[in-house]
């Protein structure tokens, strides 16, 4: 299912389903990369306020919806972008602190738990240049394809392929960037 | 309830609110024109999320000015040449949120303002002013040799959908160079 571009932020209906679409993808998204269930469940409600603040940048038809969601969830966890959040959001309704059960902190440790490796991998990467990590990341991490992080960066897919066998030259002592490549 | 499902109401919640506040920003606009510290600037709404049509719509007033209706930030380069077809030369630049054009696009025409004072009684304010969701360009501030440089910089949250700085620059203007800006309106 696709959406139509701008109608994301203004039909609740359209919202619901993509929140409902890709809410876990995002928790694992954001659980390859920090170790805590509370800053998890804090940058999920960041990256779908983003999802609110950028679907006019969503273009039907170039790159899947997924790729668009990890391109505008990248974004939010840049440190730019994180610290215009926290100037602009301090007396935010959803962005901060976001309450949790015990429930829901057994769910997320049990997701971070899981996504342990890819953590690993993710920091292994933070030695690369901004550039190619940003390749290796949507590709090994969240299995995307070349082309797919191509559109997600904003980058030709030439250039992403160009990238990618830079990154993975560089970190080829590493078993798990040359493992799950798709397609 | 799960998390997800509490931020999910949340979220929805939020969207209501920021759909009621678009429709209402209009009014507020000419509430304040900001002046933060010298950087002049003034707020116009732009409905950001309309769908295909249109970038925005120009039209020419019987007193000579040219209302210009920004509905999203694209062809710049087109709405450069519709103004320029009305007889002036603009440089239209969109920027992301929380982001500026590095303060060195060239001259600016009468050497500037040091002042808020100085800077409402300069071209520089009255050339373009805000209007409702549109703005206002008053061509006869542009002159021969010279630029209209209009920056509209995206505000994702607070009242007004986006910040226009806007000047005259004598002779050739550069390129724009965005950098971070703390000081958006929020």
């Amino acid at each position: 299912m696709r959406l139509k571009r701008g109608k994301l932020a203004t039909d609740p209906v359209a919202f619901e389903a993509f929140y409902r679409r890709h809410v876990d993808a995002v928790t694992r998204f954001l659980s390859r990369r920090v170790d805590d269930p509370h800053t998890v469940a804090d940058l999920t409600a960041d990256v779908f306020l983003a999802v609110l603040d950028s679907a006019h940048t969503y273009r039907p038809g170039r790159g899947s919806e997924i790729a668009w969601l990890y391109g505008v969830a990248r974004n939010t966890l840049s440190s730019e972008r994180r610290r215009a959040l926290r100037e602009s959001q301090l007396t935010h309704r959803v962005s901060g602190r976001r309450p949790l059960d015990g429930d829901d902190v057994s769910r997320l440790e049990e997701r971070i738990d899981a996504e342990r490796p890819a953590r690993a991998a993710f920091e292994a990467m933070t030695g690369l240049p901004d550039g190619e990590r940003a390749v290796l990341e949507l590709v090994v991490l969240e299995q995307l394809t070349p082309s797919e992080a191509a559109a997600a960066l904003g980058i030709r897919p030439g250039t992403a392929m160009v990238r990618l066998h830079r990154a993975r030259k560089a970190l080829r002592h590493l078993p798990f960037v040359m493992e799950g490549i798709p397609r | 309830m799960r998390f997800e499902e509490q931020l999910l109401m949340d979220l929805k919640t939020e969207m209501t609110a920021r759909n009621e506040r678009s429709r209402r920003v209009g009014r507020r606009l000419l509430a304040g024109a900001a002046v933060a510290g010298l950087a002049a600037a003034a707020a116009v709404a732009v409905p950001l999320l309309t769908g295909p049509g249109p970038a925005y719509a120009v039209s020419e007033n019987p007193n000579g000015t040219i209302t210009v209706e920004l509905k999203e930030f694209r062809d710049a380069d087109k709405l450069e040449q519709d103004l320029k077809d009305l007889g002036v030369t603009a440089d239209v630049a969109y920027l992301k949120p929380y982001t500026k054009c590095r303060d060195d696009r060239g001259a600016l025409a009468g050497g500037g303002y040091d002042t808020p004072e100085e800077w409402r009684a300069s071209v520089h304010y009255k050339v373009a002013r805000p209007a409702g969701k549109s703005f206002v360009i008053t061509p006869r501030y542009v002159g021969e040799g010279q630029t209209l440089v209009l920056e509209f910089t995206e505000n994702p949250k607070g009242p007004y959908t986006s910040q226009l700085n806007a000047m005259v620059i004598e002779g050739s203007v550069k390129p724009c160079v965005p950098e971070h800006d703390p000081t958006q309106l929020g």
